[in-house]
């Protein structure tokens, strides 16, 4: 192998190495086309009406009701978006979110990762015990952590308060400055097992020998991360680093159950926001409208965050 | 994988066998021509006795009426906005839809509810108390039969107010804001706190205690609604602000919470006096503690005792294919002596008249209390506003409870109130 | 992988106690409390260990709700999810891996966007899809909707694996003699697995866990999945039935668990460094 000394695993150049075929579909041979097609039809059938169906209703005058027609209204809704101060306050909320929930959450399981990749005893108990939270349905997380804050039968200030941190009960959820940052804790918590699972798979494509070479160099740990592990994780990672921030962002379910919104609207997520706009005042438009906008936004953090990534893969 | 292709090629065969029914043009509720009707009703029991209630008037009802066939779906307080809004948008909405007056008016306007007006027997309307109507009514239109009401009371802690030597009042001769204020202060000490007010969401609650000041949030104009916050909407909460701040009778940390949060500090002595919806009762009967005292105090009295009836109803939707059969259903399953089952499996008071009689409910505890709750219910004007569920989620909500966490003064509570409360009811007046 | 080497052993050990106290104690709590009667659930102090253990939550869980139903419902849902998941994304993402292509382009494009549009925004025009296909109120309409739903992960994360598998082995493979799949088969799917067994977990959890689909969806109650029967314990005003929901949530816990312990030896490593080396 030539490259056992270069340890960055590069994505192999993409051409097809078997010997050109004669048809082509958009680039595909019959045989591609042959793997690929079956996953593309459910995907095209089941959401690409909808998805579209869900854009276009972002330039309409839509509402709930019974067989009512709507029109097209351009850009209404967007000018509106424009001077909701409720909407610009979410969207600050939502950023914070989800920027510090993706942070945290990351480094947070590269290190359990991590952990669990070594030789220890009871690997998998270990590995099992640390998926917990990702099999607990969000209605039991979401009322498991109102009773961890509740402010004097909580288990959380109890704790603190018998390791002497704090010498009166904190108001966790419901201190209008607490909050936010309460609920990023159990965003963590939540979607940790997702990002350390993803990572811990993407631990087993870093190739030992490399690491024990590096180790022989005289190299300590973290060059040895730096050199010969990271390179290699690193297509997952950024991978599972931009699909958490998209899946964050678009959260709200979680915070929901926890605090709904509150207090003083102090966690009302964009897409809580346009959730509400939807289910409680029958604002489909202006939901949808709130939706494209979001999508937007995402859409250039993603590029810019990818961009490198993406000049690669071409 | 053989046990898919067989669940595929199944559920093929139930695929085409629904393509069908669509084209016939049948709904899902439907029944054939010669088969019993078959209707769905939706229910938001929750309590086990009340689950047991429902499900056993309609066994009743199915037993007695072989061509009508009811059947129960149980639906859950924290999603029925969510399933219903979709279930109505796409035409599989249950035949019979369970849940409350605030947002009939909404859903009416869309087009989803049955107009029941002209539905309703005579026996029924006088049954039901004029209030719980006043609720589930719509520019003249009944929307929905009304069965469940909630009002604010005050549970005690008895021991404490022994201890401090106060009297538990009469239903006739309730406390006034005053003397509550006097004795929040009086049983507060080291250990205790007056009274816990749980304010979480707590724009419902502060309109309907404003009630008791006369206090009406809305004024209307040719048809227009509009936000006012003069001192009669000030009067309840400068009060509960000034045991947080003032007095300091009330707990700091309670006014977060929501649900039952406040149980184990109520049961712990922390807190003295917990005001709650009369339905709380339940909670408390359930979770005490052996051997822990309390009681239930009246609703206060300001320059009234008024609080606005919100009643739980149920209402057929207007796209069912068996108006009449849904009705007479309707009809039976909140008659006056269901109603009575009903109210005791949720522990809250029946807008039927002759239930309030029966001796299933004035048997529970604090009954009379509870009883004379119902007598002060009426229907508030914050009901029949266009916009409120959104003026109530977007703009009071939050906007009260950064005024309770002393976070915005008075004013500033007014005027985002009333300056972005209008903006948005003025969405809906177009 | 020794990277942590540095670390001394108990260090490593007291780490990863710390972290599986801070993710696994909701267990403990969920036993705790489905063990406790009503007036101890709310005590002022809780106590982990209950003072009168009892079962009888378990048994209001059971009697009051179909459970066993629903967990088995659940079980066939999401099991033939992720199965059905797996077997599409395999082929699909090792075509936009190894393929440039307009398609392949489209294809990463399309997943993306599909994440990004909130689901929220795309339930109804989909339930309506799905009501005129005459899925309402069937499993295979939710198992079309968890595929769909899933498949742009398992798709993203499938690719970057196949990016990582260096394309040398593939032609070695080649060049011995064997034809193209059987490279494929006996080359690349081994080192497949530990993404293949991330991206089947993901789209088993995801479906074990969904509610606001299912609920709209689903109508009769036997076809139900889990948390839609969870929910039955909460009331209105966030008043829930702790005792009975705590020991529902419990069971409701324990399969995706052992999935996951049966499986999690296919995220064992070494298999890419010993086929470098041969």
């Amino acid at each position: 192998m030539t490259s056992t000394r270069t340890p960055t695993v590069r994505p192999p150049a993409p051409e097809p190495t078997a010997a050109q075929p004669r048809r082509t579909f958009l680039g595909l041979n019959r045989e591609a086309l042959f793997l690929a097609v079956p996953a593309l039809i459910p995907v095209v059938i089941f959401s690409l009406y909808p998805l579209l169906r869900g854009i276009y209703l972002g330039f309409t005058d839509a509402r709930a009701g019974r067989d009512l027609e709507f029109s097209f209204t351009g850009l209404d809704n967007y000018a509106t978006m424009l001077g909701d101060s409720y909407f610009w306050e979410s969207f600050r909320i939502g950023l914070v979110w989800a920027f510090g929930v993706t942070i945290l959450q990351f480094f947070a399981s590269l290190g359990l990762a991590l952990l669990l990749n070594q030789r220890i005893r009871m690997r998998w108990l270990a590995r099992t015990l640390a998926i917990v939270p990702w099999a607990m349905p969000q209605v039991v997380i979401g009322i498991m952590w109102r009773l961890v804050y509740h402010p004097n039968a909580g288990i959380l200030n109890s704790v603190l308060k018998d390791l002497g941190v704090i010498d009166s009960n904190v108001e966790w959820l419901t201190s209008l400055s607490l909050a936010l940052p309460a609920v990023i804790v159990v965003g963590v918590w939540a979607g940790m097992p997702q990002t350390t699972v993803v990572l811990l798979a993407g631990l087993q494509s870093v190739r030992t020998e490399l690491v024990e070479a590096a180790a022989v160099d005289g190299a300590n740990a973290w060059q040895r991360f730096r050199a010969v592990t990271w390179p290699a994780l690193r297509p997952v990672a950024f991978a599972m680093t931009t699909l958490d921030f998209i899946w964050n962002f678009n959260s709200f379910g979680l915070v929901y159950v926890l605090t709904q919104g509150g207090p003083g609207g102090a966690t009302r997520l964009p897409l809580l926001f346009a959730y509400e706009e939807a289910f409680r005042y029958g604002n489909y438009a202006y939901a949808a409208a709130l939706g494209n906008a979001m999508v937007i936004v995402m859409a250039v953090f993603v590029v810019l965050y990818l961009r490198r990534r993406l000049k690669e893969a071409d | 994988m053989k046990s898919i292709v067989r669940r595929a090629t199944v559920v093929t065969a139930a695929m085409s066998t629904g393509l069908v029914l669509a084209a016939c043009g049948a709904g899902d509720s439907s029944g054939t021509d010669d088969g019993p009707v078959q209707l769905t009703f939706q229910a938001l029991a929750f309590q086990p006795e009340s689950i047991e209630a429902n499900k056993e008037i309609i066994e009743q009802w199915n037993a007695d009426h072989p061509d009508i066939q009811v059947e129960y779906l149980q639906g859950d307080w924290a999603s029925v906005q969510d399933q219903l809004v979709t279930a109505f948008e796409g035409g599989t909405a249950p035949d019979l839809v369970h849940y409350e007056s605030s947002y009939l008016q909404d859903f009416a306007d869309r087009g989803w509810l049955l107009d029941l007006t002209d539905m309703i027997s005579d026996e029924m309307k006088d049954d039901i108390r004029d209030g719980a109507w006043d609720a589930v009514t719509f520019d003249d239109s009944v929307y929905a039969v009304p069965f469940l009401l909630d009002a604010q009371v005050i549970f005690a802690n008895k021991a404490l107010l022994d201890q401090a030597g106060i009297e538990v009042p009469a239903p006739d001769d309730p406390w006034t804001w005053d003397e509550f204020a006097e004795i929040s202060r009086k049983l507060t000490d080291a250990d205790t706190y007056g009274v816990a007010w749980t304010l979480k969401d707590p724009a419902n609650r502060i309109l309907n205690l404003a009630l008791n000041f006369g206090g009406e949030f809305f004024t209307e104009s040719d048809g227009a609604s509009e936000v006012v916050f003069g001192d009669a909407e000030k009067e309840v909460l400068q009060r509960i602000h000034d045991q947080l701040y003032v007095d300091q009778s009330a707990a700091p940390e309670a006014i977060g919470m929501g649900g039952s949060d406040p149980l184990p500090g109520f049961f712990d002595g922390q807190y003295a006096l917990l005001p709650k919806g009369i339905w709380f009762r339940q909670q408390i009967m359930d979770q005490a503690p052996e051997g822990f005292e309390w009681v239930t105090i009246p609703a206060l009295k300001g320059e009234s005792q008024t609080q606005a009836a919100a009643p739980q109803t149920v209402s057929i939707a207007a796209e069912t294919e068996h108006p009449e059969e849904a009705m007479a259903f309707l009809e039976y399953l909140l008659n006056a002596e269901n109603q009575a089952t009903l109210a005791k499996g949720d522990w809250m008071i029946p807008a039927s008249e002759g239930a309030a009689e029966n001796e299933v409910l004035t048997e529970t505890p604090d009954w009379p209390v509870a009883a004379a709750s119902g007598a002060i219910l009426e229907q508030a004007p914050f009901q029949t506003v266009r916009g409120y569920e959104e003026w109530k989620n977007k703009v009071a909500n939050p906007a009260i409870e950064e005024f309770f966490a002393n976070s915005l003064s008075m004013d500033d509570l007014g005027s985002k109130l009333v300056d972005e409360g209008n903006a948005i009811l003025e969405r809906y007046q177009r | 992988m020794r990277v942590l080497r540095s670390l001394s052993t108990p260090g490593k050990y007291v780490a990863l106690i710390a972290y599986l106290v801070f993710l696994a104690f909701p267990l403990l709590w969920l036993l705790s409390t489905a063990l406790k009667t009503p007036p101890e659930i709310a005590r002022i102090e809780p106590t982990i260990i209950p003072e009168n253990p009892t079962l009888e939550n378990f048994r209001v869980a059971f009697e009051q709700q179909p459970i066993a139903r629903a967990l088995l419902n659940t079980v066939v849902v999401a099991g033939t999810s992720a199965l059905i998941t797996v077997v599409l994304s395999i082929p699909a993402a090792y075509v936009m891996a190894r393929y440039r292509s307009a398609v392949s382009r489209l294809t990463m494009l399309w997943v993306l966007l599909s994440q990004l549009f909130p689901f929220i925004l795309v339930i109804i025009p989909l339930f309506l899809v799905l009501r005129n296909a005459g899925l309402y109120d069937t499993q295979l309409g939710l198992i079309i909707v968890y595929v769909v739903w899933s498949m742009p992960f398992a798709l993203w994360m499938l690719r970057s694996y196949v990016s990582g598998i260096p394309v040398e082995l593939e032609e070695a493979a080649a060049i011995d003699g064997a034809g193209k799949l059987r490279a494929l088969r006996e080359v690349v799917a081994p080192l497949l697995v530990p993404g293949v067994v991330a991206a089947a977990m993901f789209a088993f959890v995801s479906a074990w866990n969904e509610f606001l689909f299912a609920l709209v969806l689903l109508r009769t109650p036997e076809l139900q999945t889990i948390s839609l029967t969870l929910v039955k314990f909460i009331g209105a005003d966030g008043v829930a039935r702790l005792g009975p929901l705590a020991a529902a949530a419990l069971v409701a816990t324990i399969p995706s668990l052992v999935f996951f312990a049966i499986i999690q030896r296919r995220l064992v490593g070494g298999l890419l460094g010993g086929a470098v080396k041969s």
